[in-house]
């Protein structure tokens, strides 16, 4: 069952800033929660943001492209995220990321074109001992190999 | 506020409380080094240059981000601190090119070449159109040292050149976030700001939007505010630093913003805000267009008088008097004077007491931005039904069905337009900064316009002509009007201008005027078409699939262009060191290249571009699979060097590809092969796996030392004839004429072995028939494109090489294409 939502965009964006004062302080968590309910900021998003808070969409995308956890583009139905951190660097996560990357055909932070796949890189997961671990759709896939991790993508979009 | 007493380097200083450490330190006349610090801005600290030591505070801060404190004892030259400033100058160097700033040559360099060249990136100073005013190079220069021992990290920005007047080389930026800053001080909301961060970061509108789009307005604070050269002026960007500045009025609009016009010369290149405040803001026509309209290629330079049918030049004297006996039949009331509203208040006046006093006739003053079509009905009918049967006209403001109506048309215009070519009398007009006087703008202020600067030929203020005609039409107390003043005294209370509805300074949208003087603004400066301004649609030409086909083309090097292109012709007949003469368009200019492969089975050619001028861009602009209109050769003597038995290649620049063809041939040939490449920097060395297939040994020479040997080709050429093994009986240099006369210096000792050096004058034909590439070799004159291009480099006289290739410096710049490339597409390849 997909959720539509009638409302526009910006309406909508404009009903999650509401809830902060429009303090420039706010603008941060303003932004996730944004990103929560939209999936990611839009052009739109970003310019209700901003007019909201009375700063220039350009602030409010220099702000926001600072920081590696805002996206600009819709995700993906499904999410892979493959854990760069130091344990799992050292178990081969560089090879799992290449291997995902050419599975999907593109690279870390795009959505592939029919829309199925979204591809993240972490910094750090925390499960080292399931190194190299990979994170598909919120949940955690230790011990990954390249082979494993088509056999999981294949699984999910079935 | 308080005031406050603190120590500065032993000196003790007051200062309003709330200043700080920096500008107590500036009200000692202690300069501290800073970049990112600025009169107009609040402090942010970005730079680190400005760090001082402070007696009980921990650290190193910022002087800029310290307020002063009562007491405080504070020391900006210690040991540590220069350390600290070095280390950081080194680091935010590492980021920016700046081969030239530790290049030992740099002084003779730029004797050699006193203006840099116009290189689609930047990647030295050299190639800089900031160079003449850079903080940073200043900062440099002044450091005792110049110790700039890391490597400069390169990172390949594509200069952005999608936007109208205003370009972006993201490789130059050292995010002091000035550009921004400024912006939002004056604007409240900027356009832009830094996006990303890391080595990511830079100075973007959200979503890498065109600034056209961002809410700029094209006010051109962050150009003039731009330590670097990152954000720059297309138009002024190569006038190098201007050498004056005028306090004057913008006339293009009712608004009339005081500004400043920026002169080279006495031509405009630039205008400026007279501050950085909201209230000193200029629209994009003000700051952008006007030096464009001003130095307009098509302006009107000479009266012209129809006889026969056919516009001739004529002195102005035969003009006014022609104009002035035209007009004398037309004193019962059915002369009409069209002018402009947003005018000199001088001239305006003149044309309202000709029009009236001496001609007893009427005058209508066109609002500001309005054409033909904008002609008010009355007049319209008058003209018709032969009430009004002569006209003057200080524009294109009449339509063309109306001009056949009348018995009588003069235009005094600028620009020409089908109007004044149909016109019985053309007077060449100057106008805005060329004129002096008054304005009055719309809100009813009186401003000073002028001084005025020279206008082209024989164009002359619009007061003058209407002086000199109504003088010739029998009102001799006109004479009295000498100077603008003389007129100004009489005009009293003069009508303000009608405003427009949108101040063209809060939107660049919607709110510029589309004409001026009748003329639409797109069609004279058509960076201006970005804004949705209307422009007349270019002829439709035939899209013919004619020229030379080119294969491959590729950016091997920044500035450095190779294309592989179809030529079956030349392929089959080429010989190592010659030459072919290339024309991008059928009208563009014939630029001389050196071959640098060939492939006869294939049929193509293979040379290389440096990016560094009008022609090269508009080559360089050019897309596989496009067409060169024009491609002759192969030209020149070849030169063979297989007579030798051991040969030292030098190649720096354009030159790395023009040494290949005979390394192929020598090692062909079997013989010993040593190749010496130049360039500034490690990043601009190309074809290193090309040339050392057919090479002994290949040395690399930088100036800046990031790879092979610190120092030029010479050092090498050098140290190969001292050696006992690898002696060369033959050597061959290409590349600037400075590196080719230095290598001509140093292998003076070993005359006995040639040195060939590629001339490099300025070439027209390239077959010998113009004689601009005369150049003086051994006491005689020779033709570069024939007898050469290659000569023995000790016989050349180099002097007169130098002198005669800077001669049309100026006319390069003019000529540099506003347009962000000539070519329809976008330069982002």
């Amino acid at each position: 069952m997909i959720e539509v939502s009638l409302a526009r965009p910006a309406d909508r964006v404009h009903d999650v800033c509401r809830r902060y004062a429009p303090d420039r302080e706010n603008l941060i968590p303003a932004l996730q929660e944004v990103q929560e309910t939209e999936g990611f900021l839009s052009p739109e998003a970003v310019d209700a943001v901003a007019g909201y808070f009375r700063l220039s969409p350009n602030n409010v995308y220099g702000v926001a492209t600072f920081y590696a956890q805002f996206r600009y583009r819709p995700p993906g139905r499904h999410c892979l995220k493959i854990c760069q951190g130091t344990a799992c660097h050292v178990q081969g996560s560089g090879v799992l990321l290449d291997a995902a990357q050419r599975t999907l055909g593109i690279r870390s932070g795009e959505t592939t074109v029919d829309g199925d796949f979204g591809l993240e890189e972490l910094a750090c997961l925390g499960s080292c001992a399931l190194a190299p671990a990979v994170v598909l759709d919120g949940v955690v896939h230790a011990r990954q190999t390249p082979k494993k991790l088509n056999t999981l993508l294949e699984k999910a979009r079935s | 506020m308080k005031e406050i007493t603190l120590t500065i380097d032993g000196q003790p200083v007051r200062v309003d409380g709330g200043a700080s450490v920096l500008e107590a330190a500036k009200a000692l006349g202690i300069e501290v080094p800073s970049i990112c610090s600025h009169p107009d801005l609040p402090a942010y600290g970005a730079c680190r240059m400005c760090v001082v030591e402070i007696e009980g505070v921990r650290g190193f801060p910022t002087a800029c981000t310290t307020p002063a404190a009562d007491g405080m004892v504070v020391r900006t030259e210690s040991e540590t601190l220069r350390r600290l400033r070095e280390n950081t100058l080194e680091l935010m160097m590492s980021g920016h090119p700046n081969a030239c700033l530790v290049c030992d040559y740099r002084a003779v360099c730029e004797k050699h070449k006193p203006t840099p060249s116009k290189a689609g990136t930047s990647t030295r100073c050299g190639l800089c159109g900031n160079r003449s005013e850079c903080d940073l190079r200043e900062i440099v220069l002044a450091t005792p040292g110049r110790n700039l021992g890391l490597p400069t990290i390169y990172s390949h920005k594509k200069v952005e050149r999608d936007d109208p007047f205003i370009e972006r080389d993201h490789n130059l930026c050292i995010l002091c976030g000035l550009c921004w800053r400024i912006c939002d001080k004056i604007h409240g909301q900027p356009a832009i700001s830094i996006v990303r961060r890391g080595k990511e970061a830079r100075i973007a509108a959200s979503f890498d939007r065109s600034w056209v789009d961002s809410g700029c307005t094209f006010c051109g604070a962050c150009v003039d505010i731009c330590p670097t050269g990152t954000i720059s002026d297309r138009f002024a960007k190569w006038h190098g630093h201007p050498d004056n500045k005028i306090l004057s009025t913008c006339m293009l609009c009712p608004e009339g913003c005081s500004f400043y016009e920026m002169t080279e010369n006495n031509q405009v290149v630039a205008t400026r805000m007279t501050g950085f405040a909201a209230e000193d803001r200029l629209c994009a026509l003000g700051r952008f267009a006007y030096p464009q309209l001003l130095q307009d290629r098509d302006r009107i330079n000479r009266p012209l008088l129809r006889e026969s049918g056919e516009l001739i030049p004529v002195s102005q004297e035969e003009a006014v008097d022609a104009l002035g006996a035209a007009l004398d039949g037309f004193r019962d009331g059915s002369f009409l004077f069209l002018g402009n509203d947003t005018e000199l208040r001088e001239t305006k006046h003149l044309y309202r007491s000709l029009a009236t006093d001496v001609l007893k006739g009427k005058y209508h003053f066109m609002a500001a931005g309005s054409g033909a079509a904008d002609l008010p009905e009355t007049i319209a009918e008058k003209i018709e039904n032969g009430t009004i049967r002569a006209v003057l006209s200080a524009g294109d403001l009449l339509p063309a069905e109306l001009r056949e109506r009348l018995a009588f048309l003069g235009v005094i215009d600028a620009f020409p337009s089908a109007l004044s070519a149909s016109a019985d009398v053309v007077l060449p007009a100057s106008i805005l900064a060329e004129t002096t006087g008054t304005f009055r703008d719309a809100a009813g202020t009186v401003k000073g316009v002028g001084p005025a600067l020279p206008a082209p030929a024989h164009a002359r203020p619009e007061w003058h002509w209407v002086r000199d005609l109504a003088q010739r039409l029998g009102a001799d107390d006109w004479r009295r009007y000498r100077y603008a003043p003389d007129v100004t005294r009489t005009i009293g209370d003069d009508p303000a201008p009608a405003p427009l509805r949108t101040r063209p300074r809060d939107s660049v949208k919607d709110a510029l005027p589309a004409r001026f003087r009748g003329h639409l603004l797109a069609d004279r400066v058509p960076a201006l078409r970005a804004f949705g301004l209307p422009f007349t649609p270019p002829e439709a030409t035939a899209t013919e699939k004619r020229g030379f086909l080119i294969r491959r083309k590729e950016e091997i090097a920044p500035n450095f262009h190779s294309f592989l292109v179809e030529a079956p012709e030349i392929a089959r007949y080429a010989r190592p060191g010659q030459f072919i003469m290339v024309m991008a368009a059928e009208t563009s200019e014939r630029v001389p290249f050196t071959l640098t492969d060939w492939d006869p089975e294939n049929g193509t050619i293979l040379f290389i571009i440096e990016e560094t001028g009008r022609s090269s861009r508009e080559l360089c602009a050019l897309r596989a699979g496009e067409r060169i209109a024009h491609v002759s050769g192969p030209l020149g003597a070849p030169l063979d060097l297989t007579g030798a038995n051991t040969v030292a290649l030098a190649g720096g620049c354009y030159g790395i590809g023009a040494i290949y063809p005979f390394a192929k041939a020598l090692h062909k040939a079997g013989k010993r092969v040593f190749v010496v490449l130049e360039a500034s920097s490690h990043f601009l060395i190309y074809f290193e796996d090309e040339l050392r297939e057919f090479c002994e040994a290949i040395y690399f020479t930088t100036r800046d030392g990031s790879m092979g040997r610190r120092g030029a080709v010479h050092d090498v050429l050098v140290e190969l004839l001292q050696s006992d093994d690898k002696r060369p009986d033959a050597m061959a240099a290409i590349g600037c004429t400075l590196m080719m006369q230095m290598a001509t210096e140093a292998t003076r000792p070993w005359s006995d072995v040639p040195l060939h050096v590629a001339l490099n004058p300025i070439m027209i034909d390239g077959t010998g028939m113009c004689g601009a590439c005369r150049v003086s070799v051994g006491g005689e004159t020779s033709f570069a494109c024939v007898d050469g291009p290659f000569f023995d480099g000790h016989e050349v006289d180099w002097a007169e090489l130098a002198s005669r290739r800077g001669a049309f410096v100026q006319v390069e710049v003019e000529a540099m294409p506003q347009n962000g490339t000539l070519a329809a597409h976008a330069c982002r390849h």
